[in-house]
């Protein structure tokens, strides 16, 4: 399948955006105290497809919401009813402006476990009915390290359209995926299609963004020497000021843990599936009284040997895409890319 | 904020939301065991009227009352909840009453910043001799959470 | 204000005159301006050690876990982080004896734009009022001031109050962060974790958010002492202070002008009476 490399100006970018939200259920990043969130939106002025990275939650509520209806059950005269929740919010087809890069690559890697052994039919049909429209990242902020993590520049597929900014100053919009391709195609008003040089353009664009990261690591030796790392003693007195919550794990575009829960009304209620996190000390906690992890620095090791081993041997990728998020979004700022450097470190000494 | 009695009932905290027509309000009473719940068995064997919309649970005294069970009543069916205690001094642990009363202005006060409308959580004090002061009481409340309409804020069947 | 070299000292006298064992201070995340709270175990880490006016965290949150229980425990505490301290020593989550604490005589910390943080700016007792020793010149208990956002939401109607809150009970994603952050939430099993709370909500929806959170303030009135750990950790920004300011004023306003934590062996609003207290409300 050939895929369509338009261009355009900044000018034409904002007319392009106003078209979709206009024609299409858009989401995009809108500022909510302080903060940006993934909302419904109904005008290019409320929100802000280029919002700052640091400050932009992730587009996992979108397909993974932090509480879902799953089923409705009730009792009668004849035994327990069980039926489908009809009306889920976020089945409907829809395009979302304005996502980074890891975000989608989060979705990629959400993707691996939720259509597995059992394909979550919900997550799925919310997959399939989104077109992702990419943003532009052009300088990385203290916490990113997503080129670290399996970013392949020639690939890009995370998202169906990319935006890209070229170093000419003009503005290319790439489909990468034939749905985009598609997307693209039937929203082309106004936009030119672009000469060959928009591949050069585009790698040009991600070098001068490359070197701008703090963060940078070769992950592929860190999976090697975590997976002896079990005993280390180093996870041991890492996350000795972490609090346990759930921020890390919430806030992460890969962090897939769910739990079910019933609310019962009287004779009827509904099944949820809520967000859950290994850092929780309830997390592992046992019908009989066992909590196999009691203590934080087990859970905090789960969550490292998770992402970078456990998740890398079934699935070959990480469970992280180098967002830095959850740095971010912690109470005490716990660095993912810290604890994991100085386990794997901690082998040689 | 005032509040209108209107042919339609709406609720005033959501009045765009209209209750069907044969809506009764759902008021969760929690009575202290030693006056307030014996006042109203009085009412009771005294046989005064008063609205069934009230359903009651019985505690031990007002201030086993956890600000916990206001919230969760009004969070699961309850339109509005009524609270009620020995009067001042009477209290069967001498000053449970005195700590509650502490609970419940900040508790009401609170519901009402963040936009419940102050009749929604009433408080009286009901010795176990005031049969007809306990019957006025939710009549009064009742009559009260008739005037708000429904409530429909944070409620689990919602959501 | 900026006491690391005395604190390092400090630090490193009580682990060489083998005091205590374990010290909770501040050090720099190592990737950025700001601070992250650290515990230290040893006398050769002393020089991670900080103070500056990006001490943000109140320390007193990691005396409720299991690296400094039943330990020996030398901490640095600003006003507002010692009239927790005084909180928990009074609730016996702590044992005195064990602590050596290292107070401030605060003048302010920074938010994240680097002004100075809004809790400071109204701030009734900057000095610690619980110390072995006392770094800075005290300057003393300041006038009570309402919070200013509080009373500009009390000032606006009911519709709109309620209309504000419900996007702040939507926005709250159910982490936990804010009661995990806050240390006078020091309870093993909190009745907002949605697992151990029979009558709690399992579903992170927005009705258990209200419920969560209504019931957690609610548990802090007349305890909180707003050092606004818990507004500082919620990843959702939410204006927390909102809910325990509100209470504040409701319980100075009423309550013989109580303040959490100012004196030693004080217990929270709730667990005195006066027999003057409003009664108007009830019928
Ligand atoms: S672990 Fe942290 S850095 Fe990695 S994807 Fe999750 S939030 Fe982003
Ligand atoms: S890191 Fe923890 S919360 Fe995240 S997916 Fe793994 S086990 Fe679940
Ligand atoms: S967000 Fe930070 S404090 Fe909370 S569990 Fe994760 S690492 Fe620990
Ligand atoms: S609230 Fe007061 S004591 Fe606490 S950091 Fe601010 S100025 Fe210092
Ligand atoms: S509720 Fe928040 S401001 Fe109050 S003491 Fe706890 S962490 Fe501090
Ligand atoms: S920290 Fe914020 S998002 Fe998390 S539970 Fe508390 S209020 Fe909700
Ligand atoms: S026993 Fe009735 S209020 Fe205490």
């Amino acid at each position: 399948m050939n895929l369509t490399t338009y261009s355009t100006d900044p000018a034409g970018l904002q007319s392009f955006y106003e078209a979709i939200i206009s024609a299409h259920d858009t989401y995009a990043p809108v500022e909510k105290f302080g903060k940006y969130d993934f909302i419904k939106v109904d005008a290019l002025s409320s929100c802000n497809p280029d919002s700052p990275i640091p400050k932009t939650m992730s587009v996992k509520p979108l397909f993974f919401p932090k509480s879902a209806r799953v089923m409705k059950y009730k009792a009668t005269s004849e035994g327990t009813e069980l039926s489908d929740t009809e009306g889920d919010p976020l089945a409907g087809k829809r395009v979302v402006l304005g996502v980074k890069h890891c975000d989608a690559r989060g979705l990629q890697v959400l993707d691996a476990v939720y259509k597995w052994d059992y394909v979550d039919t919900d997550y799925e049909k919310r997959r399939e009915n989104t077109i992702l429209i990419s943003t532009r990242c052009n300088e990385a902020s203290t916490h990113c390290f997503c080129t670290s993590l399996d970013y392949d520049v020639e690939k890009l597929d995370a998202f169906d359209v990319a935006v890209i900014n070229g170093l000419d100053g003009k503005i290319y919009l790439q489909a990468r995926t034939e749905k985009g391709e598609f997307f693209l195609k039937e929203n082309a008003n106004g936009l030119t299609v672009a000469n060959g040089s928009a591949q050069e353009e585009m790698k040009q664009q991600f070098e001068k963004f490359a070197g701008s990261f703090r963060l940078k690591m070769d992950y592929s030796e860190i999976n090697e020497k975590m997976k002896g790392r079990f005993d280390s003693a180093v996870f041991e007195d890492i996350p000795a000021n972490c609090v346990s919550c759930n921020t890390c794990a919430f806030v992460c575009p890969t962090c897939h843990c769910f739990k079910i829960s019933d609310e019962k009304l009287k004779d009827e209620g509904v099944r949820y599936k809520s967000y859950d996190s290994c850092n929780n000390v309830y997390f592992t906690l046992m019908a009989g009284g066992h909590n196999p992890r009691p203590v934080k620095y087990r859970r905090w090791r789960q969550r490292a040997m998770h992402k970078f081993v456990y998740y890398k041997e079934r699935f070959d990728m990480n469970l992280c895409v180098g967002c830095g998020k959850c740095t971010i979004s912690c109470p005490v700022n716990i660095s993912i890319f810290e604890v994991v450097n100085r386990v794997a470190s901690s082998m040689q000494e | 904020m005032e509040t209108e009695v209107k042919e339609k009932i709406v609720s005033i905290e959501k009045p765009h939301l209209e209750a069907p027509a044969d809506w009764q309000p759902v008021i969760m009473g929690i009575l202290c065991n030693w006056c307030s719940y014996a006042g109203s068995d009085l009412t009771g064997t005294s046989r005064l009227q008063y609205p069934p919309n009230i359903r009651i649970i019985r505690v031990p005294c007002s201030s086993r009352v956890d600000p916990w069970f206001i919230i969760k009543s009004l969070q699961a069916s309850a339109d509005g909840v009524l609270i009620s205690g020995c009067h001042p001094g009477d209290c069967h642990y001498i000053s449970g009453n005195y700590y509650a009363r502490r609970r419940f202005l900040v508790t009401k006060k609170l519901l009402n910043f963040v936009g419940f409308h102050e009749n929604r959580v009433q408080f009286s004090w009901v010795s176990a001799a005031e049969g007809p002061k306990f019957a006025k009481v939710v009549s009064k409340v009742t009559e009260d959470i008739k005037k708000l309409g429904p409530l429909h804020l944070y409620k689990k069947e919602n959501i | 204000m900026d006491y690391t070299k005395q604190i390092q000292d400090i630090a490193g006298r009580l682990f060489s005159e083998n005091k205590i064992d374990v010290f909770i201070g501040y050090r720099n995340t190592g990737f950025d301006e700001n601070q992250v709270p650290v515990l230290i175990n040893q006398y050769k880490d002393v020089d991670q050690l900080l103070f500056t006016d990006k001490s943000v965290f109140n320390l007193a949150n990691y005396l409720k876990y299991e690296h400094t229980r039943n330990k020996r425990v030398g901490l640095v505490v600003k006003g507002c982080d010692s009239r927790a301290l005084n909180l928990m020593l009074t609730e016996k989550q702590v044992k005195r004896e064990n602590l050596y604490v290292v107070g401030i005589a605060c003048k302010g910390v920074v938010d994240e734009t680097g002004e100075m943080a809004q809790n400071c700016i109204e701030c009734v007792m900057p000095d610690a009022v619980i110390f072995d020793e006392m770094l800075g010149t005290p300057s003393g208990r300041r006038e009570y001031q309402e919070n200013a956002d509080v009373r500009e939401l009390d000032g606006k109607t009911l519709t709109e109050r309620q209309e504000y809150f419900e996007e702040v009970f939507e926005s709250c994603i159910r982490c936990n962060a804010c009661r995990h952050s806050c240390p006078l939430c020091y309870c093993a099993k909190c009745c907002i974790d949605q697992e151990t709370a029979t009558l709690f909500q399992g579903a992170n929806t927005t009705s258990s958010a209200f419920h969560a959170l209504m019931t957690w303030s609610l548990h802090l009135a007349g305890r909180c002492v707003d050092c606004r750990n818990c507004e500082k950790a919620c990843p959702s920004h939410l204006p927390l202070h909102l809910l325990h300011k509100q209470n504040e004023k409701v319980i100075y306003g009423n309550f013989q002008e109580h303040l959490a934590g100012m004196i030693e062996e004080d217990r929270g609003a709730f667990y005195k009476y006066s027999l003057s207290d409003p009664d108007d409300f009830i019928m």
